[in-house]
């Protein structure tokens, strides 16, 4: 039975109240078509995990949608602070519970290898493993034997990860091309189920022909939302790079409500399909081969 | 914001730049993080002078990088030309990082304290913070796993340089003295290259020291902008050596022609 589906579809299979992942790094990568949609959709409650994030995140802040956030990360770079993340983390309306970029990896990896801890010298000494002292969801320990300190990252269940890959076929099996260089497999292994948006459904000739570059077996792989320029206003290397526009312009509508709300319908939520975001943005399809 | 350094044919933006490149020795092997500008300009200027076999993944990821220009992002792909691997960061980063096989990373912070330790998460309380900063992302892993630790600052005053950290993001070297040692961690902060100058740290108590002034800077404005006690070196206080023609003809034509490093200014 074929995967693919339509990002509605796909974002609707998504319950209020789960814990999702995102994938992509900054300003890389990240499924931004699949994100919106779940915008679009009102999702409320969400619990998000995102190693290293910024666009995506506050989208689904700003909409609203979301109860708490697992992060090492969440900024525009240079270009400057999640203004929506920002303002929910500082007024209280959304938790933060901090995270290392490998402190989140190793819990993501204890769940998926299920164990009980994956150690990491990661956070030692730092406030953020003392954040967690009352879950002991990482905590620091000392390994009898060696003495040695390390910190123990306990499992993370995640209900869905969304990524975002170049292609996919029917069956799911998936690749990211030329090569996976984000953390996105950490929480496909993590996570009960995937969905990917993809740049194009190939044929599974494809993937047998080149078996060396398959990023993901059809088995990880839930759901394929074909979604070209499915990342933008992030980057898909090496087809396309980010849109500093898009985040220039988004930091600056963010500086007045009334002009942000504004804003994020026109330019974010308000079109109807992602071919009518992709339009509302001046960003072409075809430039992409 | 480009500021001429007086009596020297620099800004201070390249004066930083320059100071950090002369500090890599041949043997580094470093990586960059976000909005790592200085250092990037850094790594790319040493290795085109003092030290070509040095080795420089760009975002942690393209090793051997070489690209024309800098661009909006330390993290993005805009960097990755001429790298001679994409290396992934679940498979082999993570390894190269924890292994230390990876030995030199800068990081820098909305406040520093006197070991070198990072605060990049909130300004005032973590529950109910004045100011949600963007996070710490890695310092909290690569402070604790690279021997080479460089910090830097364009904004060298005492908002920035604090005694007490509301919250510990990255570690230097943690509450000083041998606690890094104790805790199993490789190395520690070697330099903090500023505005105002460059600052090693001392080697019993690991507090920040300074070693040399940039030009027109006295100590006491340095102590002034400063919201710890600053330890002093023995005798007088050299000023930061100038920038050659060279490294600035090579900094300005081909490391980064665009200025991208006055992003951080």
């Amino acid at each position: 039975m074929s995967k693919v589906t339509t990002l509605e579809q796909a974002a609707a299979s998504v319950p209020d109240g789960s814990t999702v992942a995102i994938g992509g790094l900054s300003m890389n990568s990240a499924p931004m078509a699949l994100v919106r949609e779940l915008v679009r959709q009102q999702k409320k409650d969400l619990t998000l995990v995102a190693i290293v994030a910024g666009m995506a995140v506050d989208w689904l802040v700003a909409g609203g949608c979301v109860r708490r956030v697992l992060s090492g990360l969440v900024s525009f770079e240079g270009l400057g602070l999640a203004p929506s993340f920002r303002a929910a983390a500082q007024s209280g309306r959304v938790d933060v519970e901090e995270y290392s970029e490998h402190l989140l990896i190793c819990r993501l990896q204890a769940q998926s290898h299920n164990l009980p801890f994956v150690p990491t010298k990661a956070g030692l000494g730092t406030d953020v493993v003392g954040l967690h002292a009352e879950t002991g969801a990482v905590r620091e320990e000392k390994d009898g034997p060696t003495g040695e300190h390390y910190v123990a990252c306990t499992r993370l269940p995640v209900d869905v990860a969304l990524v975002h890959a170049h292609e996919a076929d029917e069956r799911g099996t998936a690749r990211v091309n030329p090569k996976l260089v984000w953390m996105d497999n950490e929480i496909v292994n993590a996570a009960a189920r995937t969905v990917a948006s993809v740049e194009r459904v190939v044929d599974t000739a494809a993937f047998t022909a080149e078996p060396q570059r398959t990023t993901y077996p059809s088995f990880m792989i839930d759901e394929v939302a074909p979604a070209p320029k499915g990342a933008y206003p992030c980057s898909c290397f090496p087809e396309y790079g980010h849109d500093s526009g898009f985040f220039a312009a988004y930091s600056r509508a963010a500086r007045d409500p009334d002009e942000f709300a504004r804003f994020f319908h026109q330019r974010v939520v308000g079109p109807e399909t992602w071919d009518d975001f992709l339009a509302a943005n001046r960003v072409s399809v075809g430039a992409s081969s | 914001m480009s500021t001429p350094v007086p009596g020297y044919r620099c800004t201070i933006d390249e004066l930083m730049v320059v100071a950090f490149s002369r500090a890599m020795a041949n043997d580094t092997r470093a990586f960059n993080g976000a909005v790592s500008f200085i250092p990037v300009c850094g790594y790319l200027l040493a290795r085109r002078t003092h030290a070509p076999e040095l080795v420089w993944g760009a975002s942690s990821i393209a090793v051997d990088a070489d690209p024309d220009q800098i661009g909006d992002s330390t993290l993005s792909d805009s960097l990755w030309g001429g790298a001679s691997m994409l290396s992934s960061s679940p498979f082999e980063f993570w390894s190269y990082a924890q292994g230390a096989r990876y030995n030199t990373f800068a990081f820098r912070g909305a406040q520093m304290d006197a070991c070198g330790n990072v605060n990049n998460t909130v300004i005032g309380p973590y529950h109910s913070p004045k100011v949600r900063l963007p996070g710490g992302g890695g310092m909290a892993d690569l402070g604790a796993m690279i021997p080479r630790i460089y910090l830097w600052s364009p904004t060298h005053d005492s908002r920035t340089f604090v005694e007490r950290l509301d919250f510990r993001s990255g570690i230097g070297w943690g509450d000083g003295g041998d606690h890094r040692e104790r805790m199993g961690m490789p190395g520690g902060p070697q330099l903090c290259i500023t505005n105002l100058g460059v600052f090693d740290f001392e080697p019993s108590t690991k507090r920040m020291r300074l070693a040399s002034l940039h030009p027109g800077v006295t100590a006491a404005q340095v102590q002034e902008a400063t919201g710890f006690e600053v330890a002093m070196p023995a005798g007088s206080i050299p000023t930061t050596a100038p920038p050659t023609a060279e490294e600035l003809r090579i900094l300005r034509t081909e490391v980064d022609p665009t200025s991208a490093r006055l992003r951080e200014f």
